[in-house]
């Protein structure tokens, strides 16, 4: 039994090290190299996808340039806010800690 | 030919060809490597469960320690009611991170720098999370698509902006996994040749610069599961809070 008290000591003492590290915000390296990836290819994937859609449907009406031109601007938009909306999501995360 | 930094990339056959209705079904190096990471993980979960100890083994540690990081992530990104997903987001995140592992390994072949197998997992989690919304809210999922305060006369416009972005989901997914690792084991690869054929006098500094960028993959292998598993939280907390 006393053996199991130093252990749960000592646990609690880890943790409060742990949380103090979290605090002062030392483990955000790794998650704020990954934000990075991911608003980058959001911007690139909404252009493929709206310009898809674009050409998909100018074969279908055959209406070729009109709307691929018109859903590739849309998908631009779209890229746009997607990024935005991720951003807006990071700095309301930041405002809790 | 070996010095091809794409030969890498190539899927064949091993054993019999299996044809079924036309559609190919033979068992390839990519199926051969999906089922050692599908058995490591499970032979890892297996022997880090069978003896609870109250002070952990090593295994049973890396065991704990991947429940605990999934579950809390879960709980920080997609809320309590989304513990039900916890299962799935688990599976995707061992199977996404053992993949990469298992291609850094010499020899091996990396399943997810084939844009078809990230695909598959990125259209298994957008399908699931609209099919739970629409199970979780009806047809006012729906209102996903149209932004509050926003004028009568842009709605059209903004329907069609907001789909196109939503549809963007998993291809951003899958693209991202999969240029990833393909970029990744590309470059060790060409480094790889230029220690070759730059032989004992020149061959040092890519031979560091490979050891170096093996330190950057292992990271970029890790980091990869942890944003594909952490998205899907964020997708599951959209389709399950309604947010935008």
């Amino acid at each position: 039994m006393k053996n199991l008290k130093e252990i749960s000591t000592r646990l609690e003492i880890a943790k409060k090290k742990i949380m103090g590290n979290q605090k002062s915000g030392k483990s955000s390296n790794v998650s704020s190299l990954g934000k990075a990836l991911k608003i980058s290819t959001e911007l690139v994937a909404a252009v493929v996808v709206g310009s898809t859609i674009g050409f998909l449907l100018d074969n279908w009406f055959d209406t070729k340039p009109l709307l691929t031109i018109c859903f590739f601007i849309m998908g631009v938009a779209a890229g746009i806010l997607n990024v935005f909306k991720s951003a807006k999501k990071m700095q309301e995360k930041n405002k809790d800690i | 030919m070996t010095l091809n930094p794409m030969h890498q990339f190539e899927v064949y056959r091993i054993g019999p060809e299996i044809n079924i209705d036309g559609v190919n079904l033979s068992f390839t190096n990519a199926s051969f490597f999906m089922a050692v990471s599908a058995i490591l993980i499970l032979s890892l979960l297996f022997f880090g469960t069978k003896k609870k100890l109250l002070i952990p083994s090593k295994i049973q540690l890396i065991t704990e320690m991947s429940y605990t990081f999934i579950a809390k992530m879960i709980n920080d990104t997609a809320g309590s009611s989304a513990k039900a997903f916890f299962p799935f987001v688990f599976t995707l995140f061992m199977f996404v991170l053992f993949c990469n592992m298992v291609g850094m390994l010499p020899y091996s072949f990396a399943v997810t720098s084939q844009i078809i197998v990230t695909f598959a997992l990125a259209a298994i989690v957008f399908i699931g999370v609209t099919i739970t919304g629409f199970i979780k809210h009806g047809i006012n999922y729906l209102e996903l698509f149209v932004p509050k305060g926003v004028p009568i006369v842009l709605l059209p416009l903004i329907i069609v902006i907001e789909i196109i972005s939503y549809l963007a989901r998993p291809v951003s997914l899958s693209v991202r996994l999969f240029a990833n690792m393909l970029a990744g084991h590309t470059m060790l690869k060409v480094f790889g040749g230029f220690v070759i054929s730059l032989g004992l006098l020149g061959g040092w500094l890519p031979l560091s610069f490979t050891v170096a960028l093996t330190g950057l993959e292992i990271l970029v292998a890790f980091l990869q599961a942890y944003v594909f598993a952490i998205l899907t939280c964020i997708y599951l907390n959209d389709a399950l809070n309604l947010q935008h």
